[in-house]
């Protein structure tokens, strides 16, 4: 039988464990969040560094090894965006839309127009003739990103 | 203008005016292309805030199109918005920024829009439907705002900035998204091109003025041209919805065209970005 301090423990004891489980849980969102950034921010440095080559600013190697990142990095989008983790990210500036999840697998299927589009922008770079590369850095640009931000991203209102 | 002379020949007149219909975009609104229309042969009606409207067809056939427009016509019609019958466009034909061209360039519009096989339309005939208090409203607005007509040279600028200039007031018709309006519809030209919270679509259309927290006052010069090349911004994140339809046009000026637009919009006035208007 349990006295009622022993029951006040146990009761205790559940609450801080269940306000541990909600903390974990929200530190996992902040994490996954600043991750997603990271990962389109690094997006962005990848396609800088192709972009830099056409400019002449930067050589073929440098653009050749961005080009191969990109096309990691877009395998780790769908890890970027697990259920539950939809809110501004670290700039407040933009936010997942809802139909991130509940279109999952159109989101998905963005994703992998966006990937082809990097598996062919590789190529082009490979080549080393700027024309070709500028021809498949704006189609991704245009179609990859732009595509899918158009539809699954939203800039937060201030 | 800096790019082409007003030199002779018929052909240089249509590649001319070829180039200014790629640089407006002509084709995007005045083509089927969702049902493999023609290029410039017209589109049937689609939602505006005017109303269903349907694009004309702009190939020189002479019942469905503007075959038999003489060059009068086709100025009265792009500047002035007012077609051979009298009747007055709706401003989704942003005739209030192409009012701005110069004689010679409607001229080579026209004569590239002649050189183009004529493409038969009656399905186009009485297309559309009139969206009445938002014509009201639309010519309201039309009747405030002062149309200049052709644009002229400021001769304490180089040819540079007048070329850039030029282009941002005509064809590149910037100022239709990125200059917010008052409630009738009338562009504030207080806040050129300092971007709306509420433009086409709803969305937020950037300020593109100087400001450096809220515009381009970080951007280069080179940054500037990125955007107009392919769409990608300085942090190589790219623009989507009607910008990305713009980028098409920006895409196909030359490199000295996007860098004359790119000098106009680093000398424009500095302004904060209006969240509520």
């Amino acid at each position: 039988m349990l006295t009622s301090f022993r029951l006040l423990a146990l009761g205790a004891a559940l609450a801080i464990g269940a306000a541990n489980s909600i903390a974990v849980l929200a530190a996992d969102k902040e994490q996954v969040i600043k991750d997603r950034e990271a990962l389109m921010k690094r997006q962005g440095s990848d396609l800088g560094a192709v972009r830099g080559y056409i400019e002449d600013k930067t050589d073929l190697a440098k653009a050749t090894a961005g080009a191969t990142d990109l096309i990691e990095t877009m395998q780790k989008i769908p890890d970027v965006f697990p259920p539950g983790t939809g809110g501004p990210n670290p700039d407040g500036k933009y936010a997942p839309k809802p139909e991130v999840w509940s279109d999952w697998k159109d989101f998905l299927a963005q994703r992998d127009i966006a990937a082809a589009k990097a598996d062919a922008l590789l190529v082009a770079v490979k080549s080393g003739d700027k024309a070709n590369i500028q021809t498949a850095f704006a189609d991704l640009g245009k179609n990859g990103c732009g595509a899918c931000h158009g539809k699954f991203r939203e800039e937060i209102k201030k | 203008m800096l790019a082409f002379s007003r030199g002779a020949g018929a052909a240089d007149a249509v590649a001319r005016g070829a180039y200014l219909a790629g640089a407006a975009g002509c084709d995007q609104c005045h083509s089927d292309s969702e049902h493999g229309g023609k290029p410039y042969a017209g589109a049937p009606p689609f939602p505006t805030p005017y109303g269903q409207i349907a694009t004309p067809n702009l190939t020189p056939d002479r019942s469905t199109g503007i075959g038999g427009w003489s060059l009068a016509d086709f100025t009265r019609a792009v500047r002035w918005g007012v077609a051979p019958d009298d009747s007055h466009y709706v401003p989704s034909f942003p005739y209030p920024f192409y009012n701005r061209l110069t004689d010679g360039d409607l001229a080579d519009l026209k004569a590239f829009l002649d050189s183009l096989q004529p493409v038969s339309r009656r399905d186009l005939e009485g297309a559309g439907s009139t969206a009445l208090v938002a014509r009201a409203r639309a010519a309201l607005a039309v009747a405030l705002m002062p149309l200049r007509g052709a644009w002229q040279p400021n001769p304490a600028k180089d040819p540079v900035w007048n070329r850039g200039a030029y282009l941002v007031a005509s064809v590149g018709r910037c100022g239709d998204c990125h200059t917010p309006r008052n409630w009738l519809g009338v562009p504030d030209n207080e806040r050129f091109l300092a971007g709306s919270p509420a433009g086409p679509e709803g969305k937020k259309v950037p300020n593109i003025t100087q400001d450096a927290k809220t515009g381009i006052g970080n951007w280069s010069e080179e940054d500037i041209i990125g955007v107009l090349t392919d769409g990608h911004t300085p942090d190589f994140d790219f623009v989507a919805g009607p910008m990305a339809e713009i980028v098409k046009n920006t895409a196909r000026l030359t490199e000295e065209d996007r860098r004359a637009i790119a000098v106009y919009l680093r000398s424009i006035p500095s302004k904060p970005f209006a969240a509520k208007q």
